[in-house]
């Protein structure tokens, strides 16, 4: 959370020779973060950020306490003033009891006191505090409210007043919510309430305050007002974070309420608003001062090996030294040995403060980060297999970018709509139970409907072909509780089929990757024509697909090319490459080149391995077009032993043709 | 002898013929090839100069011999004179040297990916070694076991999206923490975790989906100054010698103490001011890099380690974040990472 503070605000807690920006930069290193600050009028403001468990930072007097500490152990000598803990506290016990209070269930208060005042004059505050309250986000509405809002920001404590006279029976029964009732809070807004909300209730039944969030506007202070009934409450932290969440009430006292303030503070809060009340609105105590249970804050002990400390900081920081930061912090140490400290937490410390490595972390940020020297651990590990998959991913992707193909990212996930479109069956696929939008609900099973959609937006921008390619996790539904995730690589193009499978084929042979054929496929994802794609396997496994998609896929997505795609399966390529490379010696004899042209209804891969299989002395085969049912191939002829004449060349030709006929 | 004066003087023809004939030939060659055939034709082993030679009584008349002689050194100083100036002369025809290139299809890898294989590459020089952990997990890797309990408020914070009741698209790559920790059992632990992660917003600055890469150091005696040092070298590598870090007090629930790290400004060079004016690219002087911590003692219980004998740190940041900040992209908006546009696509 942010809050704002002036620098007087800190200054009245603050004795220190520190510029505001002297402050802003060193408090920055060591404790909660000045993000900003800036000159007004005679003052300086100062927007702080403040670390999620550190509520007890979340007003001036904590900023002073933390900054304090970190001052002195800079080097500058800083004092802590009007420490509250130190307040002396008048329970004004002679006075009588002027209102009746009642909490129906123990676990929503932590801590609850009350007071009432008489003869108050509510009239505009002075202008000092107008001005804290403006800079500081609040706005300033009349002498009394304001000094609730005054206290909140200088203790963290936020603080609540009724008007007395306009509370039925001078009664208060504090509950939580039903669902479904209602207050008007001070905003002026009806809160349709969802049960479980902190609530008070007058004599009247009627709720008169939306605890630790806003107050009621039936028991506002108003010009007229004579009674005041001041509480200063602590309440449970998962009530109010619930409730301000759901009403979409993120006032201070609600965010500094969910975060637990130390009930330690109520008293001396209460306290210091008496002696406002006293001073500006000529008030006077009149009751007796209610507390719910009485200040019995038992300090746990945390026990500290001082090398222990300095081993995990990684430098030795003198026993006395870490003393004197932990005190400085409110914590009180006794020394066993010289390196022995049992630490006593305080209270506003006691639930961030838990065991020995939270200490760590105050003595060292209040030592100082920067005077750490950075040093490399001098750690290595034992050689160990590294994962194939990460290292063929690398390979693929700079093998495809240097073909031409670029890289593409998309969202894991995908729309409904969009996996029909690819013939897809959404319930094959994971959805999410709390997607943002039905652009973004299933996971993707197949990374094919996203790419086709990335050819179709770049229909007409960018000039064809299109060279794309993916390659991310998909996301396979298990028996198990987790989701299969395998690595897949996905190639779109807007060239033709020929052209793409060539292209795949230099992948391969680059990645090293030599057992692997194209068949027939039986069956092929939903997108795919089957009569027009290839199932590629690797050793005994289909390691992918390439094939042409489907006119109706084609046709819904609007793509007005016919593109190929190529998916495959990077573990399954991962563990096919061959890790061996095999020397072909270089022929000695010139080899002759002839061109044949073969008649045959055969598919042609099965008229290459036929030529291939029938002459040792066929070293190289090239096919190159046909038309019908001719075929033309460039052949190579040679023989390890001596250069082949013409007539041996036309032997073979003719016992090739003899094969076809 | 009268017959031998004839031939001399018959001789001399030829020769003053033969001189002729080249000097008319060479005048007529353009090509360096040209002249080859015609040193051929003049000076090769059937060549004039070679004919005259056979068909003379060399050895009767000396005399003879040394003309010829001459006349070979003479044929053979004008061709090689017309060669060299045929090799040194500029070329006729005009070139323009400005006429572009035959352009081919221009291949790229995604900048996510050049920003990946770069932070991989300086880990692997620490001696990290890369790994892949789920990025859809369950609850206890994902958030129990990383000591955030159920109802924690931290919870509410870190927008997830469900899968199921307990299982979730990871918001971050801290869950390999804890497998990793399984996976090796006993330490020293080095490594990084590079994955995507899924957040529940999708604003300007940030994006329902992006990368963040974990790293995790575990062994016996490992300090905040180890952390320093590591964050330290990766963003000298990774943004520049010139830069420097700085560490802030922060929370986080999986680590004790936290930190904020920041980096130096590369445009203000941590001053926070330009030109006497307040630098626009930074909150005074320095800008986050992301979070980083000692692993908490209960993390390091719930991976099966002791933590009175084992210490260690951990950080996560965004890949998408580091790569922005080095760039200087300045991209108006982080999602347009996530374009299909190839004339975005082409231009990394």
């Amino acid at each position: 959370m942010d809050i704002k503070l002036t620098d007087k605000a800190l200054r009245y807690f603050l004795d220190t020779p520190s510029t505001p920006s002297e402050l802003a930069h060193n408090i920055s290193l060591c404790g909660p973060t000045f993000d900003r600050y800036s000159k007004v009028a005679d003052d300086y403001l100062y927007e702080i950020e403040i670390i999620t468990n550190r509520i007890d930072t979340a007003s001036a007097q904590g900023v002073a306490r933390d900054s304090a500490a970190i001052l002195n152990q800079m080097g500058i000598k800083t004092r802590l003033l009007h420490d509250p803990y130190l307040e002396k506290i008048n329970l004004y016990p002679h006075l009588p009891k002027t209102f009746h209070f009642e909490i129906a269930d123990s676990s929503l208060v932590t801590r609850f006191t009350a007071v009432t005042l008489e003869n108050v004059t509510i009239k505009n505050s002075p202008p000092e505090t107008k001005t804290l309250l403006t800079l500081c986000g609040e706005r300033p509405i009349n002498n009394a409210v304001d000094i609730t809002n005054e206290l909140t920001l200088l203790y963290g404590m936020p603080s609540h007043i009724f008007d007395l006279d306009k509370l039925a029976a001078q009664k208060l029964i504090i509950r939580e919510s039903k669902r479904g009732e209602q207050i008007v809070t001070l905003d002026n807004q009806v809160s349709k309430l969802n049960g479980g909300d902190i609530i008070i209730e007058d004599g009247a039944g009627r709720i008169v305050d939306l605890c630790g969030i806003m107050g009621g506007q039936i028991a506002e202070v108003d010009q007229h007002t004579k009674n005041i009934l001041l509480i200063v409450p602590v309440y449970n932290p998962s009530n109010i974070r619930h409730s301000s969440l759901y009403l979409q009430k993120r006032t201070l006292a609600a965010q500094i309420y969910e975060k637990q303030p130390d009930s330690e503070l109520c008293l001396p809060v209460l306290t210091n608003a008496i002696k406002l009340f006293v001073l500006r609105a000529n008030a006077r105590v009149s009751s007796s001062v209610f507390d719910s249970q009485k200040g019995d804050y038992k300090a746990k002990s945390i026990a500290l090996d001082t090398n222990w400390v300095n081993t995990l900081i990684g430098i030795n920081i003198p026993t006395k030294i870490i003393i004197s930061i932990l005190e400085s912090l409110g914590f009180s140490t006794t020394k066993k040995d010289d390196s022995h400290l049992t630490c006593l937490v305080p209270s506003w410390r006691r639930f961030d403060i838990n065991i020995k490595e939270d200490l760590v972390e105050e003595i060292a940020r209040v030592y100082g980060y920067s005077k750490l020297p950075p040093t490399l651990p001098c750690i290595n590990l034992l050689s160990e297999e590294k994962n194939p998959v990460l290292k063929t991913e690398t390979k693929i992707k700079n093998i495809l970018s240097s073909e031409g193909y670029n890289e593409i990212y998309n969202y894991s996930l995908v729309s409904k709509e969009q996996l029909e479109k690819s013939l897809l069956e959404p319930k094959d696929h994971l959805k999410l139970q709390n997607s943002l939008s039905q652009d973004f609900e299933y996971l993707r099973a197949s990374l094919v409907p996203s790419i086709l959609q990335n050819i179709k937006n770049n229909q007409g921008k960018s000039e064809e072909p299109f060279f794309l390619f993916e390659l991310s996790n998909i996301y396979l539904a298990t028996k198990q509780k987790l989701p299969q995730e395998i690595s897949k690589l996905v190639m779109a193009t807007t060239n033709n089929f020929r052209q793409t499978k060539g292209q795949l084929d230099l992948l391969f042979s680059h990645l090293n990757l030599k057992s692997y054929k194209y068949q027939v496929s039986a069956i092929t994802p939903a997108y795919f024509i089957t009569e027009k794609t290839a199932t590629i396997f690797g050793e005994n496994r289909v390691i992918g697909f390439i094939g042409s998609i489907k006119p109706a896929v084609l046709h819904k997505l609007g793509i007005t090319s016919n593109p190929t795609i190529v998916e495959l399966d990077t573990e399954a390529i991962a563990v096919s490459i061959s890790k061996n490379y095999v020397y072909k010696p270089i022929p000695e004899f010139p080899g002759v080149v002839e061109s044949m042209t073969i008649k045959s209804n055969d598919k042609i891969g099965d008229i290459i391995q036929k030529v291939k299989s029938s002459s040792k002395l066929i070293s190289d085969l090239v096919y190159s077009d046909s038309f019908q049912n001719s075929h033309s191939f460039k052949i190579t002829f040679s023989s390890p032993e001596k250069s082949l004449t013409q007539a041996e060349v036309n032997e073979i030709k003719k016992s090739i043709q003899n094969l076809f006929n | 002898m009268l017959s031998l004066i004839r031939m001399a003087n018959n001789y001399k023809v030829t020769i003053e013929k033969i001189k002729s004939n080249l000097i008319e030939d060479i005048s007529k060659c353009s090509t360096v090839n040209e002249l080859e055939l015609l040193d051929i034709k003049y000076l090769g082993r059937q060549g004039e100069v070679n004919k005259l030679f056979k068909s003379l009584p060399i050895k009767e008349n000396p005399l003879i011999g040394k003309e010829i002689n001459e006349l070979k050194n003479l044929c053979s100083r004008l061709l090689s004179e017309m060669t060299d100036h045929l090799l040194g002369q500029s070329p006729k025809e005009s070139f323009d040297v400005t006429v572009p290139g035959i352009q081919l299809p221009k291949g790229t890898r995604h900048l996510i990916t050049q920003a990946i294989e770069e932070i991989e590459g300086i880990f692997t020089e620490l001696g990290f070694v890369r790994r892949r952990y789920p990025e859809v997990e369950t609850d206890w890797y994902y958030a129990e076991g990383l000591n955030i309990p159920k109802n924690h408020p931290a919870r509410d914070d870190q927008e997830t999206f469900y899968l199921a009741e307990d299982v979730v698209l990871t918001a971050h790559t801290s869950n390999g923490q804890l497998r990793e920790m399984e996976r090796v059992k006993t330490p020293p632990i080095k490594m990084i975790n590079i994955g995507k992660t899924y957040r529940r917003q999708a604003d300007t600055s940030h994006s329902s989906m992006f990368h963040q890469f974990e790293g995790l150091l575990i062994d016996k005696n490992i300090s905040i100054t180890h952390l320093i040092g590591v964050m330290d070298y990766f963003a000298k590598s990774f943004f520049g010698n010139d830069r420097t870090i700085r560490l802030r007090p922060h929370h986080f629930q999986f680590t004790e103490p936290s930190f904020e790290i920041d980096i130096s400004c590369g445009l203000c060079h941590g001053t926070g001011v330009v030109k006497n004016a307040p630098c626009k690219f930074c909150k005074s002087g320095w800008l986050e890099l992301g979070g980083s911590g000692m692993v908490h003692p209960n993390v390091l219980k719930n991976g099966g380690l002791d933590p009175d004998i084992y210490s260690g740190f951990a950080f996560g940041w965004g890949v998408e974040r580091v790569l922005m900040m080095k760039s200087g992209l300045s991209l108006p908006d982080l999602r347009l990472l996530y374009t299909d546009d190839l004339r975005f696509l082409k231009q990394f």
